[in-house]
């Protein structure tokens, strides 16, 4: 039988009390410990118990003296599949935090060469900080992609309030980061004619180092609870 | 017990946060056994693997319960 029809018989109004493990369904309508379907307060009938026997204070031995009445049919679906495989390699490669560590120094880089600049002048300092804020947005993106691809694989793309805003303020920092290149690229020699743009520019690249740290804090309650 | 919608949210996202610890503990038990050539060592951590899948199956079927209560608290606003 199916899932579905296994649901069935959960013991009540007068219905069988059917379980599944490792792919038998046991009868246990007669059994003291399965009273109306349920089992220790915690267990139903209905159900594939399979994953939760390892939890009992008992071995596989107490279903010996039940009957088997049919065979369980799984029913993996081809997304499974899939998700089982990026889970394995995603558990083998670690692919978000490794690849966050990128955005997390350059932006942090971008924003003390900024400092230095605005405190010397020295031309080397800007550059510094116009190509570490450049490689930074760049590789925000495969790990913004890799953040993605955990929050479907690990936590089934639930949008509780850890998850909303650490995809909310990853865009900011994504649109933060092009929006300040293009105004860079569109105002070569920002920094000799210190102007509004030029304070914007500043702005928006210290903005990047608190949003990055803001986001990395939301990662390590995940990670750390 | 009632919850608050809050309350039910906040636990949703404690039980989503550990799913993926159980597992890793269940791959980290998993890599374990393979070290080992003694049926003794790789039965002990085949069977902490296993329970770890059961702690893993435990907290999705919380989950799902969660779930409905939020469905059901945001149907009755």
């Amino acid at each position: 039988m199916k899932l579905e029809e296994l649901s069935k018989f959960n013991g009540q109004n007068g219905e069988k009390a059917y379980i599944a493990y490792k792919g038998k369904v046991y009868d246990v309508t007669n059994s003291k410990r399965w009273k109306n379907g349920v089992h220790m307060a915690r267990h139903k009938a209905g159900e594939d118990l399979t994953d939760f026997l390892a939890l009992a204070p008992h071995t596989d031995e107490v279903l010996k003296s039940f009957e088997v009445v049919d065979t369980l049919e799984t029913q993996e679906s081809s997304d499974t599949k899939i998700k089982e495989t990026l889970i394995n390699l995603y558990q083998k490669f670690h692919p978000h935090p490794v690849l966050i560590h990128y955005p997390l120094g350059l932006f942090f880089f971008a924003a003390l060469m900024q400092a230095l600049f605005l405190l010397t002048s020295l031309k080397s300092f800007d550059d510094s900080a116009i190509y570490a804020f450049f490689v930074a947005t760049v590789m925000a993106v495969p790990a913004i992609s890799a953040g993605f691809l955990s929050w479907w694989i690990n936590y089934d793309k639930q949008t509780t309030k850890i998850f909303k805003n650490k995809i909310i303020f990853s865009f900011i920092l994504l649109l933060i980061g092009i929006f300040n290149i293009i105004l860079r690229l569109t105002h070569p020699n920002i920094a000799a004619n210190p102007d509004f743009t030029f304070v914007l520019y500043n702005v928006l690249i210290f903005a990047n180092l608190f949003i990055v740290l803001f986001i990395a804090f939301l990662g390590g309650k995940i990670t750390w609870a | 017990m009632e919850y608050t919608l809050e309350e039910l949210e906040e636990m949703k996202q404690i039980i989503l946060i550990a799913i993926p610890k159980e597992i890793s503990a269940r791959d980290f038990y998993l890599k374990a056994a393979k070290k080992f050539k003694t049926q003794e060592s790789i039965q002990l951590f085949l069977a902490l693997a296993d329970q770890e899948k059961g702690h893993e199956a435990s907290l999705r079927k919380i989950l799902t319960e969660i779930d409905a209560n939020i469905k059901k608290l945001k149907n009755e606003k």
